[in-house]
């Protein structure tokens, strides 16, 4: 065994750097893959903030109500260790993220400052400005920058992972992947990978995440035996603005702050909406849930709006949309707090939400589901680990606010050195570990694909994907629309085989790039699907009005999808959650 | 914390059935570069991305032959990514937030053009290298050199008056826009640009970023630093985020002179 | 596992484009600091002098010659010029146009105020080098020599002014100079960080424009005078001093005999009929 082990980390948000930080630390070499210049990734994003129970408001908050708080939320699907362990983790990676110069907001004592979010009662949000994802992603990126330049660390940027080197005992000996402008093929040695690749928004077509976040990678590993679980859970916020190519996000912070969501109680109101009296305004989440108010959880929120639009009619205009309004509170608060995610609507929608109340929508928004690990983040293929988004711990069937970054960093955390323990223990590889015969499968998939003459274009084989998913697997489900759904998806299969790429060049061709993931999109998608279609009751994100309840004796399970070669579909099982902490209760936010 | 907040013009909605689109395009890094026009329905609310994907779905250019899609960077579309700088209608701008209805009625003409960033090699079509600037973030130290990662305590206190400084520059997405504009960046001169020169300003700021503090002011007096810049503005004036680069430029610039005195005398 | 050989990281040795920040190597801070530094304190303080020197023009001959005799007759006057002159002129117009040239001027596409005044200050500061060029070669370096006969300042910045061309040279040499001096003055301040702050650069902005006017103004009425005065006639108005070490005592009173020039600055031999020399009505 080699003294310095060598891991690769593929996906260079949060999770990513995360990872890479911890093992170059301990002494590890790191090649880092991603997509995109890490930089650029979706984390990034994030607006509203990071969670940790660092009770800084005397409100008697503890890791303890943080942990109940995010297992609750999550509708007790979740594992219980990890988060127990995240949760505890939670004041010390603040503080850490702290001294790495994040600018978070301070006290004017000069400590940090905390704000509210959804589905807790505390002041349990760290944030910088409304950029949070920014300036940890940057802050993460400085500290990978600074190891990069004391060599140990490599990045690959504009490398897309396709697939595992796996060995004849089932082993991971590295990676295979191709490099995005000279659309070589080549793989790459490691004594473990670790798969941090974020969500898979683009599957639903228009979502609030960032075009790379297709789940190809994950998916490719479940076509290569990896497990992947809970797919059917997909957070659909509450606050989005409706675009033409992506539904921006409207924070959370912006109810957290004290934004209030409604609409004119008369059915299509024509008055403009300043004009409109308190009392002719509905302001629907306030009057159901009067303890949380507008912070009740998203699932929630979302089903409200989706309620108040499809049920009740009384969407803006007759549109799918209805309002946050937070020109009642003052500008200087607004600045001085969410003024970024304020300028995103005033940017992109050309009006200005100090004065005039934000138009907004339910949009898919977060994966809770993914590669199946257990509590070391390693999925079932040694020498594999994941973290981040791209597994599916910690969140169960519904992610908190500012849960996430909170989640991606632990992960990333725990999976480096977990994956620097494994790569110490592991026995050397026999003959070249599969590396030749990876190599060769890729490449020919790729002959296949640029030489194909068919009449497909890949974009629109997407858009079809994309509507038929957010028809029937997001908000609200029925089995009929799911089963519909994976019809249309086979379909959809069929017809990849019939595509046609206009750009046959081997220089920067991202359509070729984007097919090569768009089938993985497609494999993926019917786990979600199925996994969805089999869940037969109601929890967190996942709803059906045939089954509304939560059913604990049938499905207090984690879905276990496992690809099959031969029928090229999911083999959906279950596996027992791990309730050891707390025990489960009804989740309800209505009463106190 | 200044009050800049871009003032949006609502556009007026266009009125034609279809839009004009030409880009410019280039194969390669060496292959030559060419026009290419499209015809493309117009609707409402479109900005530049969704009209690359609109081209991408349907690769027909203006003549009516069959072409491919446009190469081009994008990620968040939501102008936090940094991706997709690009020449729309010959200034830089980030194309996710470059709203067509606007952008039909500036040039009078109902029409609107795209090409890559011109100071930065081209990869291909809009697509460019822009790894000069994460290499300038290397060469001035731009990171906070923790002791470790592992659990320290809290970390130092500070002002939310230091706070509300570093913030703003905290913003940029490096998408290099103030690096294109400047007539000061360009391959005689080597110079490192507004970014870097904010960025390393801002990790001056922190109380534990200050260790370096005299390291990255020695960077910024190597060739190509902070006084290679003219004081031309442009960059402040076409960030997407609004930093305050001109301020940074000049308490840098102050910063480093006063390092080059001390070393002067003491090294 | 070292069974495997490590992969080669990505190469960006061979980038193409701007590149990377050579940190902390080379001179160009230095020099452009220098630059920085000549264009306000020798050149700047100098012009600021000539401007108000010339301002004697306005007076009459006599009190020109006063002046340029006063200034020609500082000790060590020719080592002061140099020094503080000639070299750092040199040295600022010299760098003054290297860093021009390597500008890449965009104002086409980014008609902004900040970016004309980038472009302005470059193209001034050619308008200023072709003056001074021509202004030091037609003035200082060829005809009769002033240091030797300050009496014949006025005569000779006249006489070059007879020209109408000549005027146009010197309101626009004129103009683009103070220009040049007083955007620098605000281009040093913002580049110094001495005014960081966008309402600190606002404010002095105001400033420099005043001072600006002020010293084109000045400039352009020492101009206007001599070109409205009438004619003198080639004659020294003081005495010549004797050599460069002189003492800095201007005579009070005038000799009779002077020395006439023609155009070329040739001495016209001396007639036989003394010429009395009678003083110009003062404006
Ligand atoms: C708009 C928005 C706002 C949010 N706000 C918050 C918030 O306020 N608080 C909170 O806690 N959470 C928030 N979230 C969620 C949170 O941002 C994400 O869950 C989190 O950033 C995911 O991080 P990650 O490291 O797992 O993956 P990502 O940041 O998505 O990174 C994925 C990485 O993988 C790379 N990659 C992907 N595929 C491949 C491949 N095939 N080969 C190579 N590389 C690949 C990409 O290039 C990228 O570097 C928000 C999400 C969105 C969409
Ligand atoms: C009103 C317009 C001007 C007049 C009448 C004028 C006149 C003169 C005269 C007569 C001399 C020669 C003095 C001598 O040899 O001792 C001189 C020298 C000089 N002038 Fe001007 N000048 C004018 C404007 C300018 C301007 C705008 C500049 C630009 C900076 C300039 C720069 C110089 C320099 C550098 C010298 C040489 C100084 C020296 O020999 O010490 N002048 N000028
Ligand atoms: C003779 C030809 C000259 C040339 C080619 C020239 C050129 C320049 C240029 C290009 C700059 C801008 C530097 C930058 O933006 O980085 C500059 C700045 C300046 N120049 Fe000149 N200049 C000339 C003469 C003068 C004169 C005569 C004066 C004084 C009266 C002067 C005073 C200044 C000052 C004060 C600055 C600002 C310094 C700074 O940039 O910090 N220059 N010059
Ligand atoms: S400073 Fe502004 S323009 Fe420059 S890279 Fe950053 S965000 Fe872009
Ligand atoms: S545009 Fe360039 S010259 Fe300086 S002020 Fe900005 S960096
Ligand atoms: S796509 Fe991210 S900034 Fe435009």
């Amino acid at each position: 065994m080699a003294t310095t082990p060598r891991i690769i980390v593929v996906g260079g948000g949060l999770a990513g750097l995360s990872a890479v930080m911890k093992i170059a630390e301990a002494g590890g070499k790191v090649d880092l893959f991603s997509i995109v210049p890490v930089k650029r990734s979706h984390s990034v994003c994030a607006q509203g903030g990071i969670n940790a129970a660092k009770n800084l408001k005397g409100e008697g908050d503890n890791v303890d109500k943080h942990f109940d708080d995010t297992v609750y939320g999550g509708d007790f699907l979740a594992n219980q260790t990890p988060v127990k362990n995240m949760t505890a983790q939670g004041p010390a990676i603040i503080d850490l993220l702290d001294r790495m110069g994040v600018p978070f907001n301070r006290t004017p004592e000069g400590l940090l400052d905390f704000r509210r979010f959804g589905g807790t009662l505390y002041h349990r949000t760290a944030f910088a400005g409304a950029t949070t994802g920014q300036q940890l992603l940057y802050a993460l990126d400085e500290q990978v920058r600074r190891y990069e330049s004391e060599g140990k660390v490599t990045k690959y940027e504009g490398w897309e992972f396709l697939s595992a080197v796996i060995d004849s005992t089932g082993v991971c000996r590295g990676i295979c992947a191709m490099d995005l402008r000279t659309m070589e093929v080549r793989t790459f040695p490691a004594d473990a990978i670790i798969i941090c690749t974020g969500g898979n928004g683009a599957i639903f077509g228009k979502s609030t995440n960032s075009v790379v976040c297709t789940g190809s990678a994950q998916s490719a590993l479940y076509q290569q035996g990896a497990y992947y679980s809970n797919g059917e859970f997909i957070q659909v916020h509450p606050t989005a603005i409706p675009g033409e190519d992506k539904l921006r996000l409207m924070s959370e912070s912006a109810r957290g702050e004290g934004g209030r969501v409604w609409v004119p109680r008369k059915k299509g109101d024509p008055r403009p909406a300043k004009t409109i009296p308190e009392a002719d305004r509905y302001y629907f989440l306030e009057e159901k849930y009067p303890k949380y108010g507008n912070l009740v959880p998203r699932d929630i929120a979302t089903r409200e709006i989706h309620k108040i639009v499809y049920e009740q009619d009384l969407g803006i205009d007759g549109q799918p949309m209805v309002y946050l309004d937070v020109s009642h509170i003052d500008r200087a608060t607004l600045e001085k707090k969410i003024e970024g995610i304020l300028e995103i609507y005033e940017k992109f929608v050309g009006e200005d939400p100090h004065e005039v109340p934000m138009k907004i929508f339910p949009g898919v928004h977060y994966t809770m589901g993914g590669l199946w690990v257990d509590f070391n983040q390693q999925t079932n293929i040694p020498g594999i680990f994941a973290a981040g988004e791209a597994d599916y711990s910690i969140h169960g069937a519904n992610r908190l606010g500012a849960n996430s970054l909170l989640s991606c960093i632990y992960g990333g955390f725990v999976a480096g050195p977990q994956a620097m323990t494994y790569a110490k223990n592991l026995p050397a590889q026999t003959g070249d570990g599969g590396h030749a015969a990876e190599k060769v499968r890729q490449m020919e998939y790729n002959n296949i694909l640029l030489q194909n003459q068919g009449t497909e274009n890949p974009f629109k084989l997407w858009r079809e994907l994309g509507d038929t998913m957010t028809r029937h697997a997001t908000i609200v489900r029925y089995n009929a629309g799911l089963k519909e759904a994976d019809a249309k998806i086979v379909e959809l299969l069929e017809r990849y085989r019939n595509i046609n790429l206009t750009d046959k060049s081997q220089w920067a061709n991202t359509s070729f790039a984007f097919s090569r993931q768009l089938y993985n999109m497609l494999q993926l998608a019917r786990v979600i699907v199925q996994g969805a279609e089999k869940r037969d009751e109601s929890r967190g994100a996942h709803y059906k009005p045939d089954f509304p309840d939560r059913n604990d004796e049938q499905f207090l399970k984690s879905t276990m999808a496992a690809y099959d070669a031969k029928s090229d579909a999911p083999v959906i099982t279950y596996e027992e959650v791990d309730t050891q902490w707390i025990k489960p209760r009804p989740r309800v936010y209505t009463s106190s | 914390m200044a009050k800049k907040s871009a003032h949006v013009e609502k556009p007026k909605p266009y009125t034609g059935s279809t839009f004009k689109v030409s880009i410019k395009r280039q194969a390669s890094p060496d292959a030559p570069a060419h026009t290419e026009e499209f015809t493309l329905p117009y609707r409402s609310g479109l900005n530049i991305t969704s009209v690359l994907v609109d081209i991408a779905a349907n690769p027909i250019n203006a003549t009516g032959a069959t072409t491919t899609a446009i190469a081009y960077d994008s990620n968040c579309l939501e102008e936090i990514c940094g991706s997709c700088a690009m020449l729309i209608n010959g200034k830089a701008r980030m194309a996710c937030s470059a709203l067509v209805d606007a952008l039909l009625h500036e040039n009078g003409k109902g029409e609107i053009t795209l090409a890559p960033l011109s100071k930065f090699p081209v990869v291909r079509d809009l697509a460019v290298d822009r790894s000069v600037l994460f290499e300038n973030l290397k060469a001035v130290k731009a990171w906070v050199p923790i002791d470790g990662t592992y659990d320290l305590g809290a970390g130092p206190k500070q002002f939310p008056q230091i706070q509300e400084e570093r913030y703003p520059l905290s913003n940029c997405i490096s998408c290099t826009i103030c690096m294109e504009v400047c007539p000061q960046f360009n391959d005689s001169t080597n110079f490192v640009g507004a970014a870097t020169i904010a960025q390393a300003r801002l990790f001056n700021l922190d109380p534990s970023g200050a260790v370096l503090k005299e390291d990255r002011l020695r960077a910024l007096a190597g060739d190509g630093g902070v006084q290679e810049c003219g004081y031309a503005q442009n960059c402040v004036q076409a960030c997407p985020k609004q930093l305050p680069l001109t301020e940074a430029i000049s308490d840098m610039g102050r910063d480093v002179a006063i390092q080059q005195v001390k070393d002067f005398f003491t090294r | 596992m070292g069974s495997v050989a490590g992969v080669a990281p990505p190469d960006n040795a061979h980038r193409k484009g701007v590149k990377p920040l050579r940190a902390g190597q080379g001179h160009s801070f230095l020099l452009r600091k220098l630059h920085s530094l000549t264009g306000i304190v020798p050149i700047g303080a100098f012009l600021i002098e000539h401007i108000i020197s010339n301002l004697e023009i306005v007076h009459g001959p006599v009190a020109y010659a006063k002046q340029v005799l006063f200034l020609n007759s500082l000790p060590l006057v020719r080592v002061l010029e140099w020094a503080f002159i000639f070299i750092p002129l040199l040295f600022h117009a010299g760098y003054g146009v290297f860093i021009a040239v390597r500008g890449r001027s965009n104002v086409n596409v980014y008609p902004l105020a900040g970016n004309w005044m980038y472009v302005m200050q470059r193209v001034s500061g050619i308008i200023a080098l072709l003056y001074i060029i021509q202004h030091l070669w037609f003035q200082r370096f060829s005809g009769v020599s002033l240091p030797e006969h300050p009496g014949l300042a006025y005569w000779k910045v006249q006489y070059e002014l007879s020209n109408p061309w000549m005027v146009a040279v010197y309101v626009i040499g004129m103009v683009a100079t103070c220009f040049h001096f007083s955007y620098g003055i605000w281009l040093f301040c913002a580049k110094w960080g001495i005014t960081p702050g966008d309402d600190a650069r606002r404010k002095l902005g105001y400033a420099t424009t005043a001072f600006g006017v002020i010293l084109c103004g000045l400039g352009l009425w020492s101009i206007a005078a001599i070109v409205s005065a009438p004619m003198v006639p080639a004659v020294e108005v003081i005495p010549a001093p004797a050599d460069d070490s002189a003492p800095a005592v201007v005579p009070t009173y005038q000799v009779p005999t002077v020395q006439q020039y023609d155009s070329n600055g040739q001495p016209i031999p001396q007639s036989a009929v003394p010429q009395q020399y009678a003083p110009q009505p003062q404006q």
